[in-house]
This record gives C-alpha cells, structure tokens and sequence, in this order.
C-alpha cells in the first residue's frame, strides 16, 4: 500500500530534481536544504533553489542490471548509473530509460561520458490501486532521440489585441509500431498520459519563453488518466512549477483543471483559455492547455478491439496568452449533440464502439458542422484558409471530411498526422495543429477543428503572427524532429503490447 | 592505560546458511550458550546484553527482540538491540571501559532467508532510498565503483585480464579458507575458471561468485573488563582500538567513490587507540560483501598502495599460500571465508569475524590456524553498515 506523506515527499523532490545552492561557495545540493554543509550556520538564509529538471547531466558511470528489485522487474534489463550536473557539482543516481536493451553483452563504456536529459517518469510499478509513484532520475542521451533544450524566460516584446498561442510543444516518444499504412507511437513502459502531459507542458515552456509563474490556469484533456479521481493537471502544476510558487508550503498559486470529452478534452478549452486571458480583471498573462492520452483499446479479438490499430500515444501542450503571440485566435464555433458513439463505463479498462466504426453520424456530422458554421460566421471560403485541420481517428476520415469542406491536398495534408503518430485521442487534432504552426508563415490562416465522442466538435480560426518564425528557433524537438528521426525504434507487435500495458 | 581495555572471554556462533526448521530465538540460544560455555560465565554474571540485527521487525516481524531476549534467558538486566554487530560491539566495549558493566553479551542474529522474496528490496531501501527509487540494486553499487575504479586507475586493456583474474582469486581464495569452517555457509572450493564463467554467463563484470550470499545465522561473545577477564581465562583478547565513521547514504553523491573514506578514518582511528601502525596488523576480517570490497578494504585501510591492491591480490594468489604478501610482510585476510563462503547473516555477520580473530590470536583456529611470522598478536576486523555508509574497525590484541 502506498504512504501518501512518502509519495508526497518523494515526488515533490524527485519529479522536478529539486536542490539547493550556496550563495557563499556555490556548492549545489540535490535535494533541498536550508544550509550549506562547507559555509554551516552563517548560510542560513543565503541558501537558493536549485533544480535539475531543465539541465544536461554526463553520465558518468553505468552498470547493466537484470536481476533488479521486485517494483523493477517489468522493465527488463536497463542501465542504472551516476549522473553529474554542472560539471561534478553535483552527482544522482539514475536508471536509463527509453532503452531495449536486445544484446546480451554490452560495452558499457559507450555509454558512459556522454549528455543525459532527466525524463519526468514513472518511478517503479505498483498496485493498481496505489499512488502512482513518479520521478525524473530517469534519462535519455542528449544525442538521441530528445535533445537538451535550454529552458529560459523571455521578456515580452509585444502585447497583442487578440489572445492567441504563443508557445507550444508536442511530445511523442522514439517508440513506434508499424503496421500496414500506419506507424503509431508507442510509450515506453513508464510512460502514461501524465508524463506525457508533462513532457508537452515542458516544451511549450520552451518554446513560449514564458515565465512558469505567470501561467494562472492549466487545463489538462485525457480520456486515459490513470486515475478515475485525482488529476494531472495537479502533477504538471507542481512539477512545472506554474504559477507563483508558494515554497514554504509546497504549493503554486496556478488553477489545475482536468477535462473530460474523448478526444475534444483539451481543444475544448483554447476558447476558455483565450478568454482568461483576455479578461482583463482576472490578470492571468498566461493559460496552458494540454491534451494527453496513452489511447487505449481493447485486444483486437475483444469487441472494440478494432481500436488497437489505430491507437497512439503523445500529448501537445497550446500556452495561450496577449503577449508575443505567434497565431491569433480569430473565432471560434462549437457544437455538441448526445450521440452515444463511443464511451467507456466507469471501472472499465477499454472503450467502446457502438458495434460499427463512428463516421455517420457521429465524426462527419459534427466535424462539418462545425468548421461549415466557423467559416459562415467568418465568411470564408476554403480558399481563405491556409491550412486545415481536424481529428484523426484514422487516415481516411480526415482525408474525407477535408475534401467534403472543399479543401485541397496542399491544406490539409500538413496537418495529418496520424499516419506517423496513430490516434492520440485527446492530443490529435492539437498534435496536427502543432505540424502545421511549426511550418506556417506569418499571417497564414490556419482552421482546426477537433472532434470529441458523445460528441461534439470544436472549430477554431488561427491567424498566424510575425512571430512565428523567431519562436521556432526555440524548439529543436518540434513535430518534424519527431516524424524523422533516426532514433526512431520499431517493435514487434508483442512489444507494443508489453509497453502499453506499462509499469 | 592498557588495563582499561576491554576483554573478549568467549566467542560462540552457529552456522551461516539457510536455517529453515529454526526461527532467530533458536539461533541466538545456540550462539550464546556456546560464548558462555567458552567463557565458564552463568547467566547471573552478566550485566548487560547488547544484541543486533538488521531486519528481524521486517522479516519475522519481531517487534522488541530485548523482551524475546529476557524470556529466553530469564534475565531482566539492561539490554540493548543495535543494527549490526559491530555496534553493538563497540557500545558494548564503551560501557565495559567506562565501568559501569564488568561482563556483558554481546550477539547478533538475522533471518534473511525468511524472506526470499522481497530482501533485495529491503537491502537496497537500506542501502539508500534514493538510489532505490532510481533502480539501484545492492549490487550495482559494486559494479558501479568498480567502473569507477577502473578508470580512476586506468586500469589498462593489457592489465584486465589480470585485474578480473584478481577479483576472482580473491573469491577462490575465500572459499578455499571455508573449506576449513565447519560454520561456513559454503564448504566448497571454487575456481577461477568457474568464478569467470559465472560473470560472462551474465555479461557482467562481477557475477554470482563475486558476492556474498543471502543467509540465516547467529553470533556472540562474552565481554569483561580486563579485571574479570584475567580470572575467567588466561588468554583474554584484548580489544586495544575500536572506532567507527559515517559517510553520506547515497553513493553517487560521495566524492569518493572508488573506496570507503569511513574505512580509512576508522581504521586510523583504532590504530591511534591501539598505539600501533598498520604494519603490526598480521590477520583482517575484511567485509567482502564483494570480492570488489575485499580488494578496496586493502587499499581504504592502507595495506595496499591506492590503485595497487589487485597486483598484491594478483601476485599472492598466483601461488596462494593462505596469506596475502604485501611489501614482504604476511597478511592473513578472511580466514573463516570471508562474507563470501562463511556467509553473511547481516547482524550476526561482524560476530562471526570476531569469532574468527578471536579463535586465531587463542591459537585455536585447528586447520584454519594461520602461520604468522613470529607470534600472532594483533588482528583486526572492518565490517560495514550499508554500502560503506558506516564503518566499524576493531583491533584485537593477545597479550
């Protein structure tokens, strides 16, 4: 059984690496402390937070281990070792992960000396009933997959008349599954939709420049939590440190939402967003949005089972605010019916589909109506739009109800990413709308419009910045980087069985 | 001075391994019936008992081991239950030298077996929750100094073959001693070939043969001031040094990390108690959870030269003798077998290498005794709590 006060402690520390550092002799602790051990009393009060949660570690020493402790064993063989920061000032031990080990023997030495990135984890694995504990003394090389990318606050050049993005980021791990026309994302076993969550609100950061502690409100879409009651957003909050951040009591002065509609969970919230910040009693400068989800199916001789071949996995993070804005939110246009096309019962590992796949009329009927009515209140033609966007439940929904608006190969295939990335559910559409920004111009229009089983849609006009362009030197992990990637691994169907299932 | 030392009078143990018809209490009974025995003391003679263990509240759930302890031997003097031996031990020697006990128990027990299925876990939270949180198993943190020694050392393509041949030795030659120990966990000999064959089997550079195994065991002694003791027996054992240091949990955040810098400072410690130098130390119980752990002892307790001990490892063992030469001079390590092949029932563990000193300096060792050059008068005994997070360091003297 779990202690809620250990798992308390523990992730407080360990999801974000917390420390400490010196103001006297610049010695650097992990893990908080209220006075440096060289300088002793006379540095109370000259101790500063430290954290390690953006930086580049070295690993510097490593072991293989395959026979690990009993919450271990699920992983298989993994790299366990030393990790520096900051040059030696500071040394924490750390499991590889991201890593099939498949050879027997290894040279451990071409793993060590080199750039690690710390990952926000899943610590080991546990009853399914217990807290779900987590860290980030995991790690990935820095010259893989995931680059170290620098986080920093830029200061605002520029306030804007319409709220819009300005900062997003799209995580999806090296992991894939490639079967017929379709390569799907596959986490990793210590992965779920709430370290996906963070990893996407960690590299909108990056990208926006904005500072954490100015975020007043994060709203987190998923259809997969791990939980049936406790959120993500609370996780993201803390470990991003969103908000302003209360020290001495552990907590940030940010607003945490979960949200819940299948795949429209997080787009039905930009408007939401956009419009906290647009209010100008409520002085909340920035608002994230993030949509997440580790899509699940049932196994493919089950009903529903049909899902398991299109389901991915991946979270996108949109942070919305006045300032610096690289796409305006122009308008918007939703609609929603009670159509009981796809659902999953309380207790119940997987959803359903009622008996056939949700085209008519449940995905084309909403998705139309709502860009039709979008683009009727903006009167626009599809020649008006630079790009379009929807949900990607597979490859030829998108591809149809695109072309049934009118629109043309050179707007919408941008867009479409579910031929790399699989269903992300929550984080579809947004991860296609991501594909989009990191190639659009300025002043380009861009149209997305979500679709959320039970169901609804929401349709949104972007109109892109001037700033675009300078804030994509930013993001080195944008949605290319992911798509095209040498690091890329695929595995066999038993595999992406075994990972999905998780720790 | 001299006469303030405390004195062992006599030592019991059972026999390390897999005790699965007997719970602790039988295990600790045995123990210290055979140390009273030795020493021709009645239960009434005591005046205190310090005891330890590491684990019994979490494999056999025993709460107060002091009211198990009472029970079993019908005495309601003060006791004490520390974490390892060693400890109680060395808290057992400072009372006995302040005064206030003329003649106290001192044993130690573990039931590791019990819990076959999760003693990993509870080694390694033990070890350092952190490290476990990261993935760390217990034996990681051997493999990673030894990576760590390795390039600290350079040690070079040429020379590996040797240095792994070394570590090897170290385990052969262990379980070589145990043959002669009728206590030993494992009584049997092992070779270099198998030792090696274990660690590529793995593809890992230590292997099953390279460390201390999992067991069940008790250990005691009998403690009295210098008066009491010159009446009991006429070959006391003097402990003339014994002292301690502490080092921080997590592994990877110590500076160093190719020894144990508690070693080094317990060991200088007690020599400076004890009014000798390293070179007057003629046989060591070293704490080889590892044979890695034998070989940096030799080093962290200045035997060997920083970076040097493989070679006086390697250069003994080529035509091993039962000692380790170093700088011409006879060293006699892990007699009984080591952690290796004696076994390694944490806190009966630092019992049974006092056992072992004890029956050596008496000259009572029969097949194990050593052949010093000139008398065999002082010896020494390291043990350790978690991965070098304590060091505990004890000079035993016959006068």
């Amino acid at each position: 059984m779990s202690s809620e006060p250990i798992e308390r402690r523990v992730s407080y520390i360990g999801d974000r690496l917390r420390g400490s550092r010196c103001r006297i002799c610049g010695k650097e602790y992990f893990r908080t402390r209220d006075y440096c051990v060289v300088c002793g009393r006379r540095s109370f009060g000259k101790i500063e937070d430290a954290d390690f949660f953006y930086e580049k570690g070295m690993l510097e020493v490593c072991t293989l281990i395959k026979e690990p402790t009993n919450k271990f064993t699920k992983l298989g063989p993994y790299l366990y070792g030393i990790v520096s920061f900051h040059n030696g000032k500071v040394r924490v031990p750390g499991r590889l992960t991201d890593c099939i080990l498949k050879e027997e023997q290894i040279d451990l030495s071409s793993f060590e000396d080199r750039g690690v990135v710390p990952r926000f984890r899943r610590r080991y694995a546990v009853q399914q009933s217990d807290i779900i504990p987590t860290i980030s003394l995991a790690f990935t090389f820095a010259d893989e997959y995931y680059p170290h990318q620098k986080h920093g606050i830029v200061k605002p050049k520029k306030e804007y008349e319409t709220p819009g993005i300005t900062g997003y980021g799209v995580y999806v791990p090296r992991f894939r599954i490639k079967e017929g026309p379709m390569e799907r994302s596959v986490p990793f076993m210590d992965e779920d939709a709430i370290t996906a969550a963070v990893e996407a609100g960690k590299m909108a950061l990056i990208h926006s420049g904005a500072d954490p502690s100015l975020v007043g409100k994060v709203y987190v879409g998923s259809e997969s939590n791990p939980y049936a009651v406790k959120p993500i957003a609370s996780k993201v909050a803390q470990v991003l440190k969103l908000g302003e951040e209360e020290r001495m009591d552990g907590m940030q002065g940010v607003d945490a939402i979960d949200t819940e509609f299948a795949c429209k969970a997080a787009t039905s919230m930009f408007k939401d967003a956009a419009a906290l910040v647009y209010y100008p009693g409520a002085r909340t400068p920035h608002a994230m949005v993030i949509g997440t989800d580790n899509s699940q199916a049932a196994p493919r001789d089950e009903l529903g089972g049909e899902l398991d071949f299109f389901v991915g996995y991946g979270g996108s993070a949109f942070i919305f605010g006045m300032h610096d804005v690289i796409a305006e939110l122009e308008s918007w246009y939703s609609c929603t019916s009670d159509t009981p096309d796809f659902w999953r019962r309380d207790l119940e590992p997987y959803p359903r589909h009622g008996g056939r796949f949700t085209g008519e009329p449940a995905y084309f009927k909403h998705v139309v109506k709502a860009a039709k009515r979008l683009m009727e209140k903006l009167k626009l033609r599809p020649g008006d739009v630079d790009y379009f966007v929807s949900h990607q439940p597979n490859i030829s929904f998108p591809i149809k109800v695109a072309r049934a608006l009118g629109f043309r190969e050179e707007q919408y295939m941008p867009g479409l990413q579910v031929a790399k990335f699989g269903n992300t559910y929550s984080g579809s559409s947004p991860i296609g709308l991501a594909a989009v920004l990191d190639k659009a111009k300025p002043d380009e229009r861009v149209v997305i419009v979500s679709y959320g089983s039970g169901a609804g849609s929401d349709a949104y006009s972007l109109v892109t910045t001037s700033q675009i362009g300078e804030k994509r030197r930013r993001q080195k992990f944008n949605v290319q980087h992911q798509v095209e990637n040498s690091y890329i691994e695929y595995v066999d169907y038993d595999t992406y069985k075994r990972l999905k299932l998780g720790l | 001075m001299q006469h303030r030392f405390p004195a062992i009078i006599g030592v019991g143990r059972t026999k390390f391994g897999e005790h699965y018809e007997r719970g602790h209490e039988k295990l600790v009974e045995e123990a210290w019936l055979k140390a009273s025995d030795a020493a021709g003391i009645e239960r009434k003679d005591l005046d205190a008992g310090y005891f330890s263990d590491y684990f019994l509240q979490i494999t056999n759930k025993v709460g107060i081991e002091e009211g198990f302890l009472s029970e079993l031997t019908e005495l309601h003097i003060p006791m004490e239950k520390m974490r390892s031996f060693s400890s109680a031990f060395l808290n057992a020697c400072h009372a006995v030298q302040s005064g206030k006990y003329r003649m106290v128990l001192v044993g130690g027990v573990e039931k590791m077996t019990d819990r076959w299925d999760k003693i990993k876990d509870d080694l390694m939270l033990l070890e350092d929750p952190w490290s476990y949180y990261a993935g760390c198993t217990p034996e990681a943190n051997h493999e990673l100094m030894l990576r760590e020694y390795i390039k600290k050392h350079k040690i070079s393509r040429e020379n590996f073959e040797k240095f792994n041949a070394a570590l090897a030795q170290i385990s052969v030659k262990n379980h070589q001693h145990a043959m002669k120990n009728e206590y030993a966990h494992f009584q049997r000999e092992v070779s270099v070939d198998q030792v090696l064959k274990e660690r590529s089997k793995v593809h890992k550079p230590l292997g099953l043969y390279d460390f201390a195994p999992i067991s069940d065991g008790a250990s005691a002694l009998v403690l009295a001031s210098p008066e009491v003791a010159k009446k009991c027996t006429d070959t006391p054992i003097y402990i003339v040094g014994s002292s301690s240091a502490t080092d921080y949990i997590t592994f990877p955040s110590r500076e160093e990390r190719t020894g144990f810098i508690a070693s080094t400072m317990a060991m200088e410690n007690a020599l400076e108690r004890a009014r000798i130098g390293i070179h007057n130390i003629q046989i060591a119980e070293l704490y080889d959870q590892s044979t890695l752990l034998e070989m940096v002892s030799l080093e962290d307790l200045r035997f060997s030269k920083r970076g040097k001990a493989w070679l006086d490892v390697y250069s003994s063992c080529k035509d091993y003798k039962g000692f380790y030469e170093i700088n011409g001079r006879k060293l006699f390590v892990n007699t009984n077998g080591g952690l290796k092949a004696d076994g390694n029932p944490l806190g009966a563990t630092g019992g049974a290498q006092v056992f072992e000193v004890v029956k050596q300096l008496k000259g009572e060792a029969g097949d194990r005794q050593v052949e010093a050059d000139g008398d065999l008068q002082f010896g020494c005994v390291l043990e350790f709590e978690g991965f070098g997070t304590k060091a505990y360091v004890h000079i035993l003297r016959r006068d």
